[in-house]
């Protein structure tokens, strides 16, 4: 026995070190960084928490999380509740099922760069030569390039990709439901929405947890759609964190801000997902 | 387990900020020297002459590097203090900031900085230098210019302007007869910068850069008019000036939607190439109403330096002379669309001919912006500056960003 759970143990190993290298040992760095006035390069001295009073009284970041946060939430919502009836459509007996599932999960394998750039040129020409013929004057201008407007081209994209992958586990999460609960709860008179709210979403309610933490996370750290459809603008209306950890960071050459800003980006995803997770998991129920 | 996975992406994503790419060059008989160059529009161009170079010196291997976004791969780089042997860059806060840092070889003792322009010298000095040395050689430079359809002109029966009122003046009267006078392309927000220094290189006084950073002056007191300038452009745009980027403005005024547009010399290769018909001029967008006054906004568009601890110090140097030869200049600023640092050459196009008096006359002055700290990063905010519309918060909001990142540094 003790010399099985040594094998295990090697097992492990490899994947740990490579891990706590290359993963463990750079955020360390970086938080240490975040507590001086490193450039990225060159000589630095350490200044304490000077770092983190500025990010406080910057304008700038504030606003980043504003941002994010918006549109975060948001999409997770739309995301969820789309992905859900796609599901619901798809696991039910309908004709072409198995090609309509491989259609509803092509944008998951489009690289963001490209349905980003194919969605631009859609928000700059085809919309609004459309919206002219049609006379909505609010779509004639290409909404990106409109600070109010162009946070919602963003959630458009992030969500239409998005869709796809969470339609997949709730899919999944559909299948593990037996089909005589549906046939029980209609001898009982239970109509369709009745036998949703009360069978299936019970049911799936662990499917739910998992996307909707999924998703709140992954676009917390929203950044291709950014880079690829406004780059941040106009002004700084569509600048999420982690583009601002970029372009202040790099090209901006404040590393050691932006290193203060990622920590506290890194400590807020990690208590919303368990924050998330805990009050979710409290309304699963087990079969 | 869910948990976990957001701690291991979150990790994940913190530790690709401090993790980059490297380029190590394998050792050979051939000398191997790495030259690292920020335009992807010139790698051909520098091709070329790296090849006639290699040609002559068979015993060494240039090897171009260029990436996208490449000033931020550099910074990735420097943070691994791993820098490349020859550099070709870009003149701006990027190059200052390295300069400082002490890490670029010192030319002041090389003959090839009396090849050179001695007022482009001074503007990468100004950036950033490590001590009294001089840490760049200006190679191609770059000019933001008023680019004119010459055929819409003689069409419309106009007249090349010299003042901002006659500017204006003629901007009124193609919007008369129908045509956009200015196709804008502010959706990409670098796009509004030329404009912009255009502008604020003539109309932000003298020193104003100096003066603010020792708080004798404000924007203020000195960028009013650059700013109600921009807005006043703005009445000459087309319907959707923020809503188009770069590519569809050249495809726009390639095709002839415009009469005019504001960009840079480093656009005419674009334009061209989608209609190579286009009847081409250009001229320095007239800031003030005194022509004696306006200037032509002229930056370092290339600088070649090199790190100071190159194993190869030598051949780097005969690389960087024989860029500087009259012959490979002229070759360069001829497919590059561009201008020369180098003394005596100048750029024969057609369409940039007409500005070729402002270099011999000396007429130059530099891009007010490569002179503002990069984090602050001021495209957007001038984008946004744009899209609002109003003067006075905006120059107070100039003025808090600046001090800002003063105060953070």
């Amino acid at each position: 026995m003790a010399k099985q759970s040594k094998v295990y143990y090697w097992m492990v190993l490899p994947a740990f070190l490579i891990f706590f290298i290359f993963h463990t040992v750079p955020v360390f760095q970086g938080m240490i960084y975040s507590f001086t006035n490193y450039k990225g390069y060159g000589d630095f001295n350490f200044v304490g928490f000077k770092n983190y009073v500025n990010l406080f009284k910057d304008q700038r970041i504030l606003a980043s999380y504003g941002f994010t946060f918006k549109f975060a939430i948001v999409s997770t919502i739309l995301v969820n509740i789309i992905s859900l009836a796609i599901a619901l459509g798809l696991n039910a007996k309908i004709k072409f099922q198995h090609t309509l599932r491989a259609v509803f999960f092509v944008p998951n394998i489009l690289s963001v760069l490209i349905v980003g750039f194919i969605f631009n040129y859609l928000f700059a020409f085809f919309i609004p030569q459309i919206a002219e013929q049609l006379n909505i004057t609010s779509l004639t201008q290409n909404i990106l390039g409109n600070p109010d407007l162009a946070w919602i081209g963003i959630v458009i994209v992030a969500v239409w990709q998005a869709v796809a992958f969470n339609t997949i586990l709730y899919l999944a999460g559909l299948q593990t439901i037996p089909t005589e609960l549906y046939e029980a709860a209609s001898l009982d008179g239970a109509g369709k929405w009745k036998s949703f709210l009360h069978i299936t979403f019970p049911l799936i309610a662990s499917f739910f947890t998992i996307n909707m933490v999924l998703a709140m996370k992954n676009f917390l750290m929203v950044f291709d759609h950014i880079i690829a459809m406004t780059n941040g603008g106009p002004g700084q209306s569509t600048e999420a964190i982690s583009v601002l950890i970029y372009k202040g960071g790099f090209s901006g050459g404040e590393f050691a801000y932006q290193s203060a800003n990622s920590v506290i980006y890194f400590i807020l995803i990690v208590v919303i997902s368990v924050l998330q997770i805990k009050f979710l998991q409290k309304r699963e129920v087990d079969m | 387990m869910k948990k976990m996975w957001s701690c291991l992406c979150t990790t994940a994503l913190i530790a690709s900020l401090l993790t980059g790419c490297t380029n190590q060059t394998t050792a050979n008989e051939k000398i191997h020297i790495e030259f690292f160059q920020n335009k992807p529009e010139a790698v051909a161009t520098f091709d070329q002459l790296i090849e006639r170079f290699e040609k002559m010196h068979p015993t060494i291997d240039i090897e171009q590097n260029n990436v996208p976004d490449s000033e931020t791969v550099l910074r990735t780089r420097l943070v691994k203090e791993d820098v490349p042997d020859l550099l070709a860059i870009g003149g701006n806060t990027t190059y200052g900031d390295i300069a400082e840092e002490g890490l670029f070889y010192d030319f002041s003792e090389d003959s090839a900085i009396e090849k050179v322009i001695p007022d482009y010298v001074n503007m990468l000095n100004l950036l950033g230098r490590t001590n009294k040395e001089d840490n760049g050689i200006p190679f191609a430079t770059n000019a933001n210019m008023l680019l004119y359809n010459k055929d819409k002109f003689k069409e419309l029966g106009l007249q090349v302007p010299k003042t901002w009122d006659e500017l204006i003046n003629v901007s009124k009267k193609i919007q008369k007869q129908g045509e956009i006078p200015f196709y804008f392309t502010y959706k990409d927000a670098w796009t509004a910068m030329v404009p912009f220094n255009a502008l604020a290189g003539n109309l932000q006084g003298d020193n104003f850069i100096q003066d603010r950073n020792s708080n004798k002056t404000t924007f203020t007191e000195r960028y009013k008019e650059t700013l109600k300038k921009m807005l006043t452009l703005l009445d000459y745009g087309h319907k959707d000036n923020f809503g188009r980027d770069y590519n569809a403005g050249n495809r726009a005024f390639a095709n002839g939607e415009s009469v005019m547009y504001i960009q840079g010399s480093w656009a005419i290769s674009a334009i061209k190439a989608i209609n190579p018909k286009i009847n081409l001029g250009s001229f320095p967008l007239p800031a003030s109403n005194d022509p004696s006054e306006n200037k032509l906004v002229s930056g370092v568009d290339t600088a070649l330096t090199m790190s100071k601890d190159t194993p190869h110090k030598k051949e780097a140097l005969m690389f960087i002379h024989f860029l500087l030869e009259k012959e490979n200049s002229q070759y360069y600023i001829n497919e590059q669309n561009s201008f020369s640092a180098v003394k005596q050459v100048l750029q024969k196009d057609e369409a940039l001919k007409e500005l070729n008096p402002y270099f011999e006359q000396q007429k130059i002055t530099s891009f007010p912006e490569h002179y503002f700290p990069a984090s602050m990063q001021a495209a957007n905010l001038i984008q946004d500056f744009l899209i609002k519309g109003q003067v006075k918060p905006f120059l107070a909001k100039l003025d808090s960003e600046w001090n800002k990142i003063k105060a953070r540094e």
